[in-house]
């Protein structure tokens, strides 16, 4: 499988997008994994990142699949209407969000499998779906993505003191629906919790730099070694994030040791 | 970070400045064939192996990168490769190999088609409108596809013409000779009843007169589920058929349990080049074809 290097492939104009494309998802997740952690709902991406896509193959097979705008706005409302309903239930049912979190996903993923039970290419949509096609975005797309992504963390800067009210998980479900689509289930998962993990015990503004730094770091090295080893590029970024999660935490633990955990509020 | 971007540069031109031909194939069939009938020095590149399912291929950089600096492209079509093809054109901006330029070759064009659909309908599974798609396993149509790929080569690069030319008689003569015997060899199979678990020998039952009596598959892409596979195991418990064919990269189980119930036996063929390591070019993958197959019969 692994055959010498190819330092042909390492070129701006073949990485640059997917790299833009890393930076924008991670840019815009960190702030909202640092929530994420504290409100010790881990698993509510995948499940919002999942109704999203099975927004996304509902509209598709519903026809829609030819107007973007249809597709789009029934992903987010799906996206929505499923995390407001998380929302909801961890009001009123606190002590079992966790488990409902993860029934909620089970409940997605296996409803897109469903419903593409007789789409000859359902395989492999579901599989676009999880680990994502990075590699094909290209600048153009990344424009609108960028916009939308200034226009929610613009949203979510006002409103996040505003208490713990459900501002966040509109923010959350919108955000998610649009890098979904772009990096996959997985490299959102990793770009919102890795990063976020590195730098747990920072305040807020040396939390984001750094962890913001993590996240880049990551999808810089994965997409080299993705290049130099001839690996999917999407599957290879998770386990660099993790990489590089692990040397920023390392360091920030020798030069900031204590049980900074606690002082956090973690 | 001025002496990596200079040596990004440098690298990235480094193909541009070597003067031998760079091929991209889609499939290592076409990858074979080059390797044939190019010079020696051409560098060739396949983007799937031939135990990959060619409908799909995971992005890869070097993808991108191999096919930027390509100066042909030898792709099957007939819509084969349309989930990732033109994704991967749109992101190589390569003039030299898009759709209409010499350096741009779809085998499918040059061969008579098979299994054109008669009614084009998305509930019919992964049918392609301009018919079956793996035509690699009848021989007549590697020659067509020789013919036209050796005529790009000479376009592309003409101060070499008179070697492609010569290239091409030698294989075609070696070919024919080798056909001549396949042919023979698989006289016996003629009329034998196969099942098969995706439609990807159609080519090649049409040659050898075969009959392809079932497949696994209920609609092309869809995998088997219990209804069809009892269909299917009433209709050869009746009318028995000789073997269920399968390639490497495809399922094994729904083959296997069928196998059990009706006790024909299964056969795993190499769909192309590299499909197994005994079939290490064209020839050795139909001399590997024809021997299993009369094996099974």
């Amino acid at each position: 499988m692994i055959t010498g290097l190819n330092w042909a492939a390492l070129d701006v104009s073949i990485l640059g997008p997917a790299f833009a494309a890393g930076l924008l998802v991670v840019v815009s997740h960190v702030p909202l994994g640092r929530v994420v952690l504290r409100r010790g709902i881990i698993f509510i991406d995948l499940a919002v990142a999942q109704i999203a896509g099975l927004g996304v193959i509902a509209a598709q097979s519903f026809g829609g699949e030819h107007n973007a705008w249809v597709v789009q706005g029934t992903a987010a409302l799906t996206a929505v209407i499923g995390s407001m309903g998380l929302y909801a239930l961890g009001r009123k049912l606190a002590h079992i969000q966790e488990a409902l979190i993860g029934v909620t996903f089970a409940l997605a993923a296996t409803g897109g499998i469903l419903l593409l039970a007789h789409n000859p290419q359902g395989g492999e949509h579901l599989k676009d779906l999880l680990s994502g096609q990075i590699l094909w975005v290209d600048w153009q797309q990344l424009m609108p993505v960028a916009i939308a992504y200034l226009v929610l963390m613009g949203l979510w800067a006002r409103l996040h003191n505003h208490g713990d009210g459900p501002a966040f998980y509109l923010v959350f479900a919108l955000t998610v629906t649009i890098s979904v689509q772009l990096v996959g289930v997985y490299l959102v998962f990793a770009s919102l919790i890795v990063p976020a993990l590195a730098v747990r015990r920072l305040g807020l503004i040396p939390g984001l730099l750094i962890g913001w730094l993590t996240g880049a770091l990551g999808y810089a090295s994965g997409l080299v070694a993705s290049a130099l080893w001839d690996l999917p590029s999407g599957p290879l970024i998770v386990w660099t994030l993790a990489a590089s999660a692990l040397l920023v935490g390392a360091v920030l633990h020798f030069y900031a040791p204590a049980s900074a955990d606690q002082r956090a509020g973690v | 970070m001025r002496f990596l971007l200079s040596l990004l540069i440098y690298i990235t031109c480094l193909p541009t400045a070597l003067a031998a031909v760079n091929i991209f194939t889609c499939e290592p069939e076409w990858a074979a064939l080059s390797k044939e009938l190019a010079l020696p020095d051409a560098d060739i590149y396949s983007a799937t192996t031939g135990l990959q399912d060619p409908h799909h291929v995971q992005a890869r950089p070097q993808l991108i990168a191999k096919l930027r600096n390509a100066d042909l492209l030898v792709c099957t079509g007939a819509a084969l490769e349309a989930g990732w093809l033109p994704l991967l054109l749109r992101r190589a901006h390569n003039p030299r190999v898009q759709a209409g330029k010499p350096g741009h070759l779809e085998a499918t064009r040059f061969v008579r088609m098979r299994g054109i659909p008669q009614r084009l309908d998305r509930a019919e599974g992964d049918i392609h409108a301009a018919g079956n798609p793996h035509i690699q396993m009848d021989p007549r149509n590697i020659l067509r596809v020789a013919t036209e790929l050796s005529a790009r080569l000479s376009t592309i690069d003409a101060q070499h013409d008179g070697d492609y030319r010569a290239r091409l008689n030698d294989f075609t003569e070696r070919w024919k000779a080798a056909t001549k015997g396949w042919k023979q060899q698989g006289r016996a199979l003629r009329g034998s009843k196969i099942v098969v678990y995706h439609a990807q020998w159609l080519y090649l039952m049409y040659w050898l007169k075969m009959d392809q009596v079932a497949t696994l598959e209920p609609k092309p892409g869809i995998p088997p589920a219990p209804g069809h596979l009892a269909k299917l195991k009433a209709q050869l418990t009746a009318n028995p058929a000789k073997m269920i064919l399968r390639a490497p990269f495809m399922d094994a189980r729904p083959g296997q349990w069928l196998s059990k119930q009706t006790g024909i036996p299964t056969v795993v063929l190499p769909y192309t080049v590299g499909g197994d390591v005994a079939a290490g070019d064209l020839f050795a993958l139909f001399e590997l074809t024809l021997q299993r197959l009369t094996e099974a019969h």
